[in-house]
């Protein structure tokens, strides 16, 4: 039996991912790399390897979904659409319950208000890297710790402090106060995933926060961010097996409703050349 | 190839130099004045032959100057008029009138006496409420900026002199609601884009050559086959000042056309027109007082001060935006505002709350009134039409 393929690309600012999955909606393969300054340029790099892990070629496909910050920086791609819609779509193929999704990516945080799998209403953070990932990366960078090791540690807390600044550069110098008055490790680090967390819900509650609430992004890979987040909402909160992958699931899955959307108008499917080359942005 | 219109090529050509036709006047014997914000009544200019020239910012400019004399937390549109102003880039204005028209654009109006140095200066305390004394109040500042504006052109403001200018300034209120009448159409047969730039240059140039300018679009508009084209989004847009094409263009490149706005350099001076009362001067307070319908005048008195009622409070306030979205079949609002403008910032929770009570959906954009910091808002606007579209 001859299966059509779909591919998600999610360019994000910090992660690039992208799924490759068939018309039963199963994932064949799943690529996630560093996004940096040359893969932004190299999705093509990124898809062929992709397409090497599930056996396919690039004719395969029937239609490419970009997403993510860097969705217009992919040349192959039939259409874009926002992470925000791509996002909610793929929170609610995991959890069809869900009503509100937080994504804390590397650059920025995001609250989807979801309701029957459909996208009502969102808030993002500002133009700050406060609350996000790379503020994570930034502090554990300073403390000479790995940012996949800060979750565990903060587990092991007793008392923690109270991070009063969000700002990165301020909460950096409050952590080095804190350590040099011999505050434990583990306490200042859950004072800062309470920051992010507190920061996070005091978004988020404009959507009136309901359960299901689910917590994708590289961030929600931090359990201790995942416990303070369900302190401040009150209320438990579900991630998904790789967090990573929502928006590019999402992407997958949106592109194929346009397909299918477009079959039933009886209209040409567009699609972009099917040639892997490299974004070119001086056009 | 479609001809490019003579009405919107001579607007775009006077938007990228919006200062030459002024000049041209100026060497020709006319008083330029400056006014900042429209409620310095720049019918009183038009009667005394006087050319009103709107003060605007440049968000492609970088603030340098302004920073030594208002903090960076203040509106970004008056910092950087202020800052225009003393990179002498309004060195050539006869003469400057400001408003009240908020705490920080009347602290400008006090620095720039000092610093710009424009050689006439009036300022015109315009008060915030709508309470029983603030008409009174308005009605009895208008005298003394009569006269300083006489002494100023060394003429009288005859009764028949500022009759004609309101006559003139109502008529290009008119022209300015036939042109957005052209956006009810699907697709619209003027842009958002195009809009701003026309009521950008009808404020900087004089009000008949303003007129003849608007016939001129509305004329080559109505015979257009190169106007917008249809698209998924029909969009309001409310908010502070957008005295640049660098937003709309934003949304307009996404898969929206801007067909409404409740907006200063857009419909909102245009949309009332000057009662002419038996004392010309009461119609004239009306209008800036009471008629136009901007933040800067809080109007919450009955309903909310009175009556503790909200919601009804809203209804009376913001009605005229569902009136807007129903005849100019707008499908979603995009409220914007320059950040730290604190009377549009404090209504959007107000407006929000009404266009959510009233099934419109809406986002909001805060902006640094920059042209670099509106990348970011592309996903937002984008995924807000995603959602209504």
């Amino acid at each position: 039996m001859v299966r059509i393929h779909f591919a998600g690309i999610d360019l994000g600012s910090t992660m690039t991912k992208i799924v490759i999955m068939d018309d039963d909606e199963q994932i064949e393969s799943s690529v996630i790399y560093h996004t940096g300054a040359e893969h932004r340029r190299l999705a093509n790099k990124v898809m062929e390897e992709a397409l090497s892990k599930a056996s396919l070629s690039i004719d395969d496909i029937a239609f490419v979904m970009a997403t993510g910050y860097g969705r217009i920086n992919v040349p192959f791609a039939d259409r874009q659409i926002t992470e925000l819609s791509c996002h909610a779509r793929g929170v609610a193929s995991f959890f069809p319950n869900v009503r509100l999704a937080i994504d804390i990516g590397g650059q920025d945080a995001k609250g989807l208000k979801i309701r029957d799998g459909k996208l009502l209403d969102f808030v993002m953070s500002d133009k700050c890297a406060a609350g996000t990932g790379r503020f994570l990366e930034v502090i554990s960078a300073s403390l000479g710790l790995k940012v996949e090791d800060l979750g565990d540690i903060s587990l092991r807390s007793t008392k923690k402090v109270s991070v009063s600044s969000t700002c990165t550069v301020f909460a950096q110098q409050e952590v080095i106060n804190y350590l040099s008055d011999d505050v434990p490790l583990e306490d200042v680090i859950a004072g800062l995933h309470d920051a992010i967390a507190g920061r996070t819900a005091r978004m988020v509650n404009r959507l009136k926060v309901e359960p299901d609430v689910v917590f994708t992004g590289g961030v929600a890979k931090n359990v201790g961010v995942v416990k303070a987040l369900e302190e401040n909402l009150r209320c438990p909160v579900l991630v998904p097996e790789e967090p990573l992958l929502s928006g590019a699931i999402g992407a997958a899955l949106l592109g194929k409703e346009h397909v299918l959307k477009a079959l039933a108008r009886g209209e040409t499917i567009q699609t972009a050349k099917r040639r892997l080359e490299e974004a070119t942005f001086f056009k | 190839m479609t001809e490019p219109s003579k009405g919107l090529l001579r607007a775009q050509e006077i938007y990228q130099d919006r200062s030459h036709r002024v000049l041209e006047l100026q060497k020709q014997g006319k008083k330029i004045m400056g006014y900042l914000c429209i409620y310095p009544v720049p019918e009183m200019m038009t009667a005394l032959d006087i050319v009103p020239y709107r003060i605007f910012g440049d968000m492609r400019e970088p603030i340098t100057k302004a920073d030594a004399y208002m903090p960076t937390v203040n509106c970004a549109f008056l910092r950087s008029c202020l800052d225009l102003g003393l990179k002498e880039r309004y060195s050539f204005l006869d003469g400057i009138v400001t408003s009240h028209i908020c705490d920080v654009g009347s602290s400008l109006s006090g620095i720039w006496n000092y610093a710009v140095k424009t050689p006439f200066f009036h300022h015109i305390d315009t008060p915030h409420t709508l309470h029983d004394t603030s008409l009174v109040q308005e009605r009895g500042l208008l005298p003394e900026y009569q006269k300083a504006l006489e002494g100023f052109a060394g003429q009288e403001m005859t009764t028949g002199k500022l009759k004609e200018a309101i006559r003139v300034h109502n008529e290009q209120r008119a022209l300015v609601r036939e042109l957005y009448e052209l956006k009810k159409q699907d697709p619209p047969l003027i842009s958002g884009v195009e809009t701003i730039r026309v009521i950008k240059v009808i404020e900087s140039i004089p009000v008949d050559e303003g007129n003849e300018l608007l016939r001129e679009v509305i004329n080559e508009v109505k015979e257009r086959s190169d106007g917008p084209q249809i698209k998924s989004a029909r969009l309001l847009v409310w908010g502070s000042i957008l005295d640049d094409t660098a937003l709309p263009e934003m949304i307009e490149g996404l898969d929206a056309n801007i067909v409404m706005d409740d907006t200063c350099v857009g419909s909102r001076p245009y949309f009332s027109d000057v009662e002419i009362t038996s004392d010309l001067m009461d119609g004239l307070a009306q209008h800036y007082l009471i008629d136009v319908k901007c933040p800067r005048t809080f109007r919450v008195r009955d309903y909310y001060d009175v009556h503790k009622d909200y919601m009804k409070d809203l209804e009376f306030r913001f009605s005229y935006l569902t009136d807007y979205a129903r005849d100019w079949k707008a499908n979603g609002v995009i409220m914007e505002s320059v950040r730290y403008c604190d009377t549009h910032g404090y209504e959007v929770a107000g407006v929000r709350d009404y266009l959510d009570s009233v099934g419109i959906p809406s986002i909001y954009l805060e902006h640094d009134y920059t042209e670099g910091a509106l990348a970011p808002l592309r996903t937002r606007v984008q995924g807000f039409l995603e959602i209504i579209s």
